[in-house]
């Protein structure tokens, strides 16, 4: 592949599964403009970061951009409406010529290992993909100790090595299978009941999404942030987490 | 596939505690009376089917420790279940040390792991003190092979299929099947070097002092051995073998 490679549509595909959400664009959030990443260009970066809000859901963002025609990076997460009990969905994308780097979750937004009833509802009813892709070429657990902390029991992690183009696919299928078993939750979905819930949900959430937030910023403190160029790296955390 | 024979399988309480010498400097003083049971059936026993012992102690001058156990027990000449469990008394949020050792012939399944007392995702800070000390001892035995085949490292993919046990691992549980005899060794010096670890935040444990938080851990702690002892499956097999009684006693101070 030279500087015309041509990278897998992972936020085309993801797009394609998010839509049945009827999703609105977020032109801000939380009073700083996002619009300037909704597509955008630094020098040998090009990309678009996008953020939406749906029925249910507090925030749904999805993007991607490459840099210098050698890393096309994705990213989507959902946060859901504070008065639901659903999990936070995650999947990340960072593909390269040789090898394509994965993680797709969905993070729950109690403690899984006392709520049972949470877990079964939302965590073992994904265990069919969660072993559907363990045979994945790559497979490995969550490289980064502070993301893999935050994983359920049903992420799946991997780098997938790309021996042949329909790799690339096979590296894009958990994303769209697990984002569409996320979705299936929503339709059901009913407020929380009681406070303390209603406490503990989002306790959790927040607690996700600072450490997601305090991890990607240092994470973009790197390579990754100084080829963005800090307007748009600054935005990354704002808009996904 | 390696075979290895019961009489050259892993002598896993000598190898601990002679050759690697793991509570060398500690006085292990025996447990006599857990959860208001004697325990003295369980420090050696004998059936047609099975011999071995699990032995709990508690370290002479420490009161932070609800006990320490190692046992062995050996099915039919056929296989031998090892374990050893550190577990810090209620007044302490150290994760529990515990390692679950399954070998027979055709190879060993093992979990080693310091399995969190509290939710990490809201305790970050807990991650940093007592789990995150493990990263350089995770990534230097995750490629022990079985762990990691052809490139495709299975330690997310646990062994046991119950979601249960799966939530109480940490993000650097060394868990798996391995085949080879010398690989069986390294794990064994895995988990060793785990406990070292352990021992050394035992040291630097301080009491809880928070009866908010502390009412938090204890409910995750016993959650997590409430699971064990009632849902793992090795328990049924130590029913058969002696009894409802003395298997939740045996189950009880494995884990």
């Amino acid at each position: 592949m030279g500087g015309s490679r041509e990278w897998t549509p992972y936020r085309d595909r993801m797009k394609e599964v998010l839509d049945q959400m009827g999703m609105r664009e977020l032109g801000e959030w939380k009073g700083k403009d996002i619009r300037k990443a909704g597509e955008f260009s630094r020098g040998t970066v090009r990309g678009g970061l996008r953020a939406y809000t749906a029925e249910k859901a507090e925030k749904i963002a999805l993007g991607d951009f490459t840099i210098n025609g050698e890393l096309h990076y994705g990213l989507c997460t959902i946060i859901p409406g504070e008065e639901y009990d659903l999990p936070i969905f995650i999947s990340r994308w960072e593909e390269r010529e040789s090898e394509i780097g994965i993680l797709v979750d969905i993070m729950p937004a109690v403690d899984s290992l006392i709520d049972e009833e949470y877990r079964k509802k939302y965590l073992e009813s994904v265990e069919p993909l969660w072993n559907r892709f363990a045979n994945l070429p790559g497979i490995c657990p969550e490289e980064d100790d502070v993301l893999r902390a935050l994983c359920s029991i049903v992420y799946t992690a991997a780098r997938v090595p790309i021996e042949n183009p329909g790799m690339r696919l096979a590296a894009l299928a958990p994303h769209t299978e697990y984002l569409k078993a996320y979705l299936a939750f929503f339709k059901d979905a009913a407020p929380i009941g009681g406070e303390i819930k209603k406490r503990e949900t989002k306790r959790k959430r927040e607690a996700i999404r600072k450490i997601l937030s305090a991890r990607y910023r240092e994470i973009l403190q790197g390579p990754l942030g100084v080829s963005l160029k800090s307007d748009i790296a600054e935005l990354i955390p704002h808009i996904f987490f | 596939m390696a075979r290895v024979d019961f009489k050259d399988m892993v002598k896993f309480a000598e190898e601990i505690m002679v050759r690697h010498k793991l509570f060398e400097g500690y006085e292990l003083i025996p447990l006599e009376t857990y959860l208001g049971k004697d325990t003295r059936p369980a420090w050696e026993f004998k059936t047609p089917m099975a011999t071995g012992f699990y032995k709990p102690y508690l370290i002479k001058g420490c009161d932070k420790i609800e006990k320490v156990t190692i046992g062995e027990l050996h099915y039919m000449n056929r296989a031998k279940y090892c374990a050893i469990n550190m577990t810090a008394s209620d007044d302490y949020d150290l994760p529990v040390f515990a390692c679950e050792w399954d070998e027979m012939a055709p190879r060993i399944g093992v979990t080693t792991d310091f399995m969190p007392v509290l939710d990490i995702a809201v305790h970050p800070e807990y991650r940093e003190k007592y789990l995150d000390p493990l990263g350089g001892l995770w990534r230097k035995y995750r490629t022990i092979p079985g762990f990691t085949i052809e490139n495709r490292c299975l330690l997310q993919r646990r062994y046991g299929p119950w979601p249960w046990a799966r939530e109480t691992l940490s993000p650097y549980s060394l868990d798996g099947k391995v085949e080879e005899k010398e690989d069986r060794y390294r794990v064994l010096e895995a988990t060793v070097e785990y406990a070292r670890v352990w021992l050394n935040l035992l040291k630097k444990a301080e009491p809880i002092r928070d009866s908010a938080y502390k009412e938090e851990m204890l409910r995750r702690k016993r959650t997590m051995q409430k699971y064990y002892r009632d849902r793992d499956p090795g328990g049924e097999v130590l029913k058969k073998i002696f009894g409802e009684e003395k298997a939740h006693l045996f189950v009880s101070l494995i884990f």
